[in-house]
């Protein structure tokens, strides 16, 4: 017998990861809390440590209004020409 | 970089490959953050900057 | 596995319990059986629906995944529903799609929510839903279903798979089928579905990400305010209470009571409202005051009704969702506490497409 599938008829998505640094002395950093507890303190501790080892600056804060929504593509928009590399957290 | 807790090391292993990147490096830490004092962000964060750099500078 | 017409099929043995099986082991069940999604059993619950198979009817933002009329049907069949049970599912979903409802989050959440599914109007008799009796199960077949086929699809479409994306700490029972109709029968308040602005005849279907089920039981209350005040304490435990929203099913002898010295839906819900609160001491002593969600009650715009002093459930009795359900014995309501910490999921409608006769 033949059974449909129930899983969605969207076609598979394929993407590529951005292409590695070369460097990371001196690069912008972005970050994108979620709004959870503790989010921006922890993100803005990992971001320290690139400041302090590396020299990097941070340079675009911005948060997401709705932690589970994916950040609105104008936001990402915005940081993508901001920063070399953002910081970001998923989850709790 | 996607930073995750533990317990969400699955979740964030599910939609990257919905995304379509299955083998996407994220950076894992202990769980709870929510909850955690100065100090203990302070030694989570210097966890998630070691696995970070690699991460970082590879193709 | 092959592709027909972009639809997707697996080729099993012709024997029902191997087809059973074979949906078990490709990860397609809630853990119970499910129907094997035969060809002609999805056509005929597409047939419910006038529109193309392809139709979308939601789309999943954190993953890019939509759900087809086509892939609805599939799970439907699955759940066990009967073709005349689609529009219901249909309707669940326009209204899940609506980003207010955020089905992702409420879905995902270590908070364990379920969307709760409430048909209101002439449709619910007409599949023959249960509204009385057992309302939250077992027992009903349309009940049952409707609310297992929402559950399916959040799985198997928008792949929310429990300990993977779909992280509730506890899980839920609802999250096996959450599905009632609203009683009609004696029921002294005007239908949700005409509350709704919906036209004469139109039935409706309301979702609401509920994070559990408290029954309030109360036999020897005789006035509204006894009644509603055992309502509104179980609104406020300290468990539930947050500024998220409120489902409050009263039962047909509670609702005597209210109802039957006068009190409206709007009464009861700013009778509700009011009495629905914990002082902020109280709240700062188990941890759970936070200045931002007291600011937001009692800011501007705060309601009249918001007492200084003290946190209450919502954010006006607007926030209230309450109605008739349940069998004729018992004094048993119950209270249904949003998802999680706030109002991450606020409650939807959309109305039912019934199929032309």
């Amino acid at each position: 017998m033949q059974l449909y599938s129930p899983l969605s008829t969207t076609p598979k998505r394929k993407a590529v990861r951005a292409p590695a640094l070369g460097s990371i002395d001196g690069l912008r950093i972005g970050i994108l809390e979620n709004g959870k507890l503790n989010a921006e303190e922890m993100l803005n501790e990992v971001a320290a440590l690139f400041v302090q080892h590396h020299g990097c600056t941070v340079r675009t804060l911005a948060s997401k209004k709705n932690a589970s929504a994916p950040a609105p593509s104008n936001t990402l928009v915005q940081v993508a020409q901001e920063v070399d590399f953002l910081i970001t957290g998923l989850g709790d | 970089m996607v930073l995750c807790t533990t317990p969400f090391e699955v979740t964030a292993r599910n939609i990257a490959r919905v995304l379509g990147l299955p083998d996407y490096p994220f950076l894992t830490v202990q769980h709870p953050i929510g909850s955690c004092t100065l100090p203990e962000l302070k030694a989570r964060a210097q966890v998630a900057y070691k696995q970070a750099l690699p991460i970082l500078m590879q193709a | 596995m092959s592709t027909t017409a972009s639809f997707r099929t697996h080729e099993v043995p012709d024997d029902l319990l191997a087809a059973i099986d074979y949906c078990y082991d490709q990860g397609w069940t809630d853990g119970l059986p499910v129907v094997p999604p035969v060809v002609d059993r999805v056509k005929a619950m597409l047939a419910a629906d006038s529109r193309p198979a392809d139709t979308v009817i939601a789309r999943h933002p954190a993953t890019g995944l939509d759900l087809s009329l086509h892939a609805a049907a599939v799970n439907a069949v699955m759940a066990g529903c009967l073709p005349e049970y689609f529009p219901v599912v249909v309707a669940a979903f326009e209204a899940m799609d609506k980003p207010d409802f955020n089905f992702h989050g409420s879905t995902a959440s270590t908070g364990g929510s379920a969307p709760l599914v409430i048909v209101s109007g002439p449709y619910a008799d007409e599949i023959g839903m249960n509204a009385d009796v057992n309302l939250f199960g077992p027992g009903n077949r349309a009940n049952g279903t409707i609310g297992r086929a929402t559950r399916l699809i959040l799985r198997n479409v928008f792949q929310m798979l429990p300990g993977i994306s779909d992280k509730s700490t506890q899980g839920n029972p609802g999250k096996y089928s959450f599905c009632i109709a609203e009683r009609a029968r004696g029921n002294p308040w005007p239908p949700l579905c005409e509350a709704q602005g919906y036209p004469k005849g139109t039935s409706s279907v309301t979702v609401y990400a509920g994070g559990g089920f408290c029954n309030v039981e109360n036999h020897g209350g005789n006035t509204p305010e006894q009644i509603l005040s055992s309502v509104a304490d179980a609104m406020a435990n300290y468990g539930c209470i947050t500024l998220g929203q409120a489902v409050v099913i009263l039962a047909p002898e509670h609702m005597q009571i209210v109802a039957g010295a006068g009190w409206t839906r709007e009464k009861a819900q700013a009778y509700l409202f009011t009495q629905a609160k914990r002082s902020v001491d109280g709240m700062k002593s188990v941890g759970k005051y936070r200045d931002r969600e007291y600011d937001t009650q009692h800011g501007e715009g705060a309601h009249a009704l918001a007492e200084a002093g003290f946190m209450h459930r919502g954010l006006t009795p607007d926030d209230i969702l309450i109605t008739m359900g349940g069998g004729d014995a018992g004094g048993h309501s119950c209270f249904i506490p949003s998802w999680s910490r706030g109002r991450g999921s606020i409650m939807q409608h959309s109305a039912i497409r019934a199929p032309d006769k």
